[in-house]
């Protein structure tokens, strides 16, 4: 097995490959396994270092610090500044996310069908037998009730009284304890995080993983991808280390994410004429609620509880979530004694959220000039969207109240700081200006499309660049729609399915 | 400039009936850490949050600041008022301070225990380097 980490200048590394996969997340992890059992030789090539779980951070300092891509200030410019949560690690997202498996919705393939002449029923039919074996192999299951935690629980609760149609979360987490550390990483081995699968298993299969290594460039040969290149990145220093290359003797698959990917082909001068358009989000925030009886959110598994219920109307997805005390801090509105004193109720505090599947879309680009490999992602909320994301909110209070909630804390600027059960009809005025809320972008979608029509997309439904040999995207840019659900199986499927038709060209 | 921040947190994270202060959690070596390891944008951020934090007090008790010569209860009411101010730019930079402040806060075992959390192991910060 081998693994090349950072090395320091004049230590340059070359590799010869049959495929060289950038990003090591749930796109280009799956990407890689497929083309190491079809026997290709694989190279991965990982921007951010490789940590084991005794490596993981607890705390939200050690995770944003070793975990997130920029310390987790990766921003979308609109009206709004809203934070883009993605790791940057071996394994990528799937390291720090909760590991939420959803199948592709039916209606998304017809969707790309009508609108992108890509995907339709056999396409389906292939996508969901390789989440199948995705489910088979990454030991999917409902979270046990013994991990679930008192906040999942009340959301079942309020769930059945409010008629949300949501349920226990499948994930791919093999034996929840219950740690409460998903965004940290799961030291407990339980979830099933592609650095302890798919990349230990392309490794056994003759594969090569080199991580604290950025790609800077696609090496194309007039319209062939050959390789890859770059500079190992000291992954505590951020000092400059050795050039890498690795050379491909079939082609390139880029899953770097949607904020990276189409900036890396963009800077290796590919062409193409909706490359880092369409991007696309589930915007997201939370709302409080505050119990009689402890809730002690962190403990039971981070998010338990979910319901798709309302994803085609008005288009929003539930679920819960336990951020660690450190956010909450920051989350509360106030300061000073104002503050504290309403932090004395964090044992009584359970967060739910609601993900709009937001119509808007933005761009992806490079900085300006060059002046830093940092992506610029301009991207706002049209009014329909608020109004999603008002509905969201305004359901996420309602199903606090049928749990048993006595007040419900939504953090709107404007508002006030808590509203009581016989207050719920304020949430209907809540503003619909972007910059009253604290959101994330927490699902990315798009910046590399697939469609039929080159001028309209990027690459087609098995993830080949148009106008390209060799050269495949392998992540959720390739994604033309938004899903409404959790996009991990969605992109695993995508990348196995772009590998193996990658390994039918010769 | 960290004793900028420091002075700026200190308000925002006061010690209570309930809790010790920020100031009692080993803050400047917190802030020498993030100052060493946080991206320099992150931590431009910091410093410009707390310097607007510092002089924004004409907007909300009336008086010129800089925040730190203000009394304890003057402090607090601006610590209070401008974390919740309608200036979306000013409101974003104070967040960041807050958030970062919050970090140190919420690692504090004293503050975990009464919040029923176990206390944090020291963050590894290591990485397979073979």
């Amino acid at each position: 097995m081998t693994h090349i980490a950072f090395r320091d200048v004049g230590q340059d590394v070359l590799r010869d490959v049959d495929f060289v996969v950038v990003g090591s997340g749930a796109g280009g992890a799956a990407a890689a396994v497929a083309l190491a059992r079809g026997g290709a030789q694989v190279a991965i090539v990982e921007a951010g270092p490789w940590r084991d779980p005794e490596d993981y951070p607890e705390s939200a300092y050690g995770a944003m610090r070793d975990m997130m891509d920029d310390w987790g200030n990766t921003m979308a410019m609109g009206d709004a500044l809203w934070p883009i949560v993605q790791a940057r690690i071996v394994g990528g997202t799937t390291v720090v996310n909760s590991a939420i498996c959803v199948r592709t919705p039916g209606d998304i393939f017809r969707q790309w069908r009508d609108q992108h002449g890509v995907g339709g029923d056999a396409y389906a039919d292939r996508m969901w037998k390789y989440q199948d074996l995705i489910e088979r192999e990454l030991h999917v299951e409902e979270v046990p009730a013994h991990a679930m935690g008192r906040s999942n629980q009340l959301a079942l609760l309020g769930d059945e009284r409010a008629n949300l149609g949501g349920h226990v979360m499948r994930r791919y987490v093999k034996g929840c304890a219950g740690s409460g550390q998903c965004l940290q990483g799961c030291k407990g081995l339980k979830k099933q995080s592609t650095n302890l699968n798919y990349v230990p298993e392309t490794m056994t299969r003759g594969g090569v993983v080199l991580s604290c290594a950025p790609a800077d460039k696609i090496l194309l040969d007039g319209q062939r991808a050959i390789g890859v290149t770059g500079h190992f990145q000291h992954p505590t220093t951020k000092k400059k280390g050795a050039r890498f290359t690795v050379r491909a003797r079939r082609g390139v698959f880029v899953a770097a994410s949607v904020t990276h990917t189409p900036v890396l082909l963009m800077r290796s001068g590919v062409k193409s004429h909706h490359l880092g358009d369409f991007f696309r989000a589930h915007p997201g925030t939370g709302i409080f609620g505050v119990y009689d009886e402890p809730v002690d959110m962190n403990t039971g598994a981070t998010q338990g509880w979910a319901s798709t219920k309302f994803r085609t109307d008005p288009g929003m997805k539930l679920e819960t979530l336990a951020i660690p005390l450190e956010l909450v801090a920051s989350r509360l509105s106030g300061g000073g004694h104002q503050l504290v004193q309403r932090l004395t109720k964090y044992r009584h505090l359970a967060m739910w959220v609601h993900a709009c599947r937001a119509e808007s879309v933005g761009t992806v680009r490079p900085t300006a000039f060059g002046l830093s490999s940092k992506p610029m992602i301009r991207y706002g909320l049209n009014r329909a969207d608020m109004e999603r994301f008002r509905e969201g909110m305004k359901t996420v209070a309602r199903m606090h109240f049928e749990a048993g909630a006595k007040e419900i804390i939504p953090g709107i600027q404007g508002m006030p700081y808590s509203l009581t059960p016989d207050q719920l009809h304020v949430m209907d005025n809540a503003p619909l200006d972007p910059r009253a809320y604290v959101a994330i972008l927490s699902h990315l979608f798009g910046g590399a499309v697939m469609g039929q029509n080159p001028r309209t997309s990027v690459c087609d439904e098995n993830g080949r660049v148009h106008g390209y040999d060799g050269l495949y995207i392998g992540d959720a840019s390739a994604i033309p729609t938004n899903l409404g659900v959790n996009p991990q199986h969605t992109i695993m499927a995508l990348a196995m399915n772009a590998a193996d038709r990658a390994l039918e060209q010769r | 400039m960290n004793w900028l921040i420091s002075k700026t947190m200190q308000d925002l994270y006061p010690a209570s009936a309930d809790f010790p202060g920020i100031v009692d959690m080993g803050l400047d070596a917190y802030l020498d850490q993030f100052k060493a390891e946080a991206p320099a944008l992150m931590y431009t951020g910091l410093v410009a949050g707390a310097t607007l934090y510092q002089f924004s007090t004409m907007m909300t008790v009336g008086k010129p600041g800089p925040a730190m010569l203000l009394s304890d209860e003057l402090r607090d009411e601006h610590a209070r008022k401008i974390t919740a101010t309608s200036n979306y730019p000013l409101r974003q930079a104070i967040f960041l301070v807050k958030m970062v402040a919050g970090m140190c806060w919420g690692k504090d075992e004293r503050v975990r225990a009464k919040m029923n959390l176990a206390p944090y192991q020291a963050d590894p910060g290591t990485w397979r380097s073979e």
